[in-house]
């Protein structure tokens, strides 16, 4: 190609090292997890061999479908799902109404609110670990608490206490904002000429316009809530049957110690990974967005 | 629209004036008014204004009552005052051991992971198969960190994980990765950089991109080698953007512990027991709530003495920062 040969003997130089980077880069980027994978393919006895078989010889594709039977990762995949789904759905429709209320409409206080979500941000998650979860055990009137929030264990023991904590994040506001600022006054004073009322210019016109912010909150809560280990952990710790994949996987690690069971941990892993990979693979352009949306400027 | 004005556009008059200004006009359903201009706002605000006072400034005022008092979570909370920070500051024999895992932690990803995310970043922007490339540096990030975790527990076995061997292959000794309470922290920050590696690529890259290629082609004209370009051109315009990523960088570091609480439980010997992770045990393995509780201040006065050092880092650079 002509232009690289024009280039100096530097720029070439450059190129090689820059592949060669990329590469080295990948290779440790993609070990772990296809060390992850054999490992989920052997049989017990080549865990116990010493030292260790490292190929599989027989591959266990079976592993797969035992870590069904013979763990509650069924249980854990439904309970991701469920939530997974109802906290994206649920932050979706919350930071679109706040993020549309605080792009379009002056009215007092309007700004004010607008820096609360902006300063919100700064307190960092570990602050509310504690008190939430006595807010949520001590509810009043939930779980057979009474009005003072005594008698009952309040929302502990549900998937409410799992999904309350995140109906809401500062940050979807603040992109959803981003995103209905782009939204034409014009177009929603012609509709109310028009004698459309607020909801139906919110429902019926405006989110359709951010479907990208949307796509962009969505993908980007989705990957959050599957991978949330900390909170739903602290609700679940007496609560198998509310437990998801990552926070499952974790908390019956005692059963997954020996050389017998460690391949189904590695497959369950696997398992706990799959889904999430398929979503980002076709989605992730949007969460470029959501990433370096207000992150860099200049 | 009400008969009224439908009537009047009707016959080519001027359009009646909004019913509620007309004194015998009927009035305005609850419908109607509900879905009205000056109602509305409020309404598509009302989860989040019930969110924020049950679920951020309820807990932060709940919080901080929880720390001036001996709580177990079992029995009534007993008021003791400052006792708390007290003990935590001046008497306790691990809380400063924690800070400084936490100081080590978050300057020890900046200082691995932030050179080494800039220079792939640089190679990443301006190369071929970008979409091949972007991948492969997300999937870490994207992953779960228990996940995450019992990948690297695995990779990482004294005898026989794969970096051992491989070292053993070269004849170098492995290490106790993760059993050795002088290199625990070490491999954990090393950890931490793999998983967030994509992430911050990912925000250079989108500095990077916003620097005109004009100047790298005058630079060449000019005869500049491709070391010049990156130290003498990129490092300075993109340095809003490195010191958006280091302070971030930084703040996540402080407040972080998940991977260590999955990975190494805070061990070997409180090796990699950051202080977050004191508070998260010491409220749900001691049930001291109230101590735990002071903890979560001390931490967060410290996180927030940062961010406001950002704020005015970056208004001083004219950055943006969320």
């Amino acid at each position: 190609m002509a232009i690289v040969q024009s280039r100096s003997g530097g720029a070439i130089a450059w190129r090689i090292l820059k592949y060669a980077l990329l590469g080295a880069g990948v290779v440790i980027m993609v070990v772990p997890f296809i060390d992850m994978f054999l490992g989920a393919l052997r049989t017990p006895a080549e865990r116990l061999a010493n030292p260790p078989v490292y190929w599989p010889r027989d591959p266990q594709w079976i592993n797969f479908k035992r870590v069904f039977t013979e763990t509650p990762a069924l249980i854990w995949f439904k309970n991701s799902i469920i939530i997974t789904f109802a906290v994206t759905f649920i932050q979706l429709l919350t930071s679109s109404m706040a993020g549309y209320a605080l792009a379009k409409f002056r009215f007092r206080g309007a700004s004010l609110l607008f820096r609360g979500v902006l300063g919100a941000q700064m307190f960092p998650f570990f602050l509310f670990i504690i008190p939430v979860f006595f807010i949520l055990r001590y509810f009043p009137m939930a779980g057979g608490n009474d009005l003072f929030g005594q008698g009952g264990s309040g929302f502990l023991n549900t998937y409410a206490a799992i999904i309350l904590p995140f109906t809401i994040t500062w940050y979807g506001i603040f992109l959803m904002r981003q995103f209905f600022m782009g939204v034409p006054d014009e177009l929603l004073d012609a509709a109310r000429l028009d004698g459309a009322g607020e909801f139906r210019i919110f429902f019926i016109i405006v989110l359709p316009l951010v479907l990208p912010g949307l796509a962009t909150l969505g993908i980007f809560v989705f990957v959050y809530q599957w991978n949330e280990v900390i909170w739903t952990m602290t609700i679940t710790r007496t609560a198998p049957d509310l437990q998801t994949l990552p926070v499952g996987i974790y908390l019956l690690r005692g059963a997954f110690a020996d050389e017998a069971t460690q391949s189904l941990q590695q497959a369950a892993v696997a398992v706990s990974i799959i889904p999430v990979m398929f979503t980002f693979l076709f989605l992730q352009r949007f969460y470029v967005r959501g990433l370096t949306a207000g992150a860099v400027k200049g | 629209m009400t008969d009224q004005q439908d009537r009047a556009t009707r016959y080519g008059q001027a359009p009646a004036p909004l019913p509620d200004l007309i004194d015998d006009a009927p009035p305005l359903t609850l419908r109607q008014r509900i879905s009205s201009k000056s109602v509305a706002p409020w309404i598509f605000l009302s989860p989040m204004l019930a969110f924020g006072v049950i679920f951020f400034l309820l807990p932060i005022i709940f919080a901080a009552y929880i720390s001036l008092t001996r709580w177990n979570s079992l029995t009534a909370p007993r008021f003791v005052g400052l006792k708390n920070y007290e003990y935590l500051l001046t008497g306790d024999p691990k809380f400063w051991g924690t800070v400084w895992n936490t100081i080590y932690f978050a300057a020890g990803t900046l200082a691995v992971g932030i050179p080494l995310a800039l220079v792939l970043a640089y190679a990443f922007t301006r190369a071929y198969g970008q979409a091949f490339w972007r991948s492969i540096y997300w999937l870490p990030m994207i992953t779960n960190v228990v996940a995450v975790a019992y990948i690297w527990k695995f990779l990482l076995d004294d005898s026989f994980g794969l970096v051992n061997m491989a070292l053993g292959k070269l004849g170098l000794p492995g290490p106790g990765w993760l059993t050795n309470p002088g290199i625990a922290m070490i491999s954990v920050i090393l950890v931490f950089v793999w998983m967030q590696l994509g992430h911050n690529m990912l925000l250079f890259s989108a500095g990077l991109a916003n620097i005109d290629e004009s100047y790298y082609e005058a630079a060449r004209l000019d005869g500049a080698s491709e070391s010049q370009l990156f130290f003498r051109i990129t490092v300075p315009l993109l340095k809003p953007t490195i010191l958006f990523v280091l302070i971030t960088n930084f703040i996540t570091g402080l407040s972080y512990f998940t991977l260590m609480l999955v990975l190494t439980e805070g061990g070997p010997v409180g090796a990699t027991n950051v202080t977050a992770l004191y508070m998260y045990k010491m409220a749900f393995e001691d049930l001291r709530m109230g101590r735990a509780s002071a903890v979560a201040y001390i931490l967060f006065a410290f996180i927030l003495v940062v961010t406001l050092i950002q704020l005015r880092v970056f208004r001083r650079g004219g950055v943006e920062a969320h």
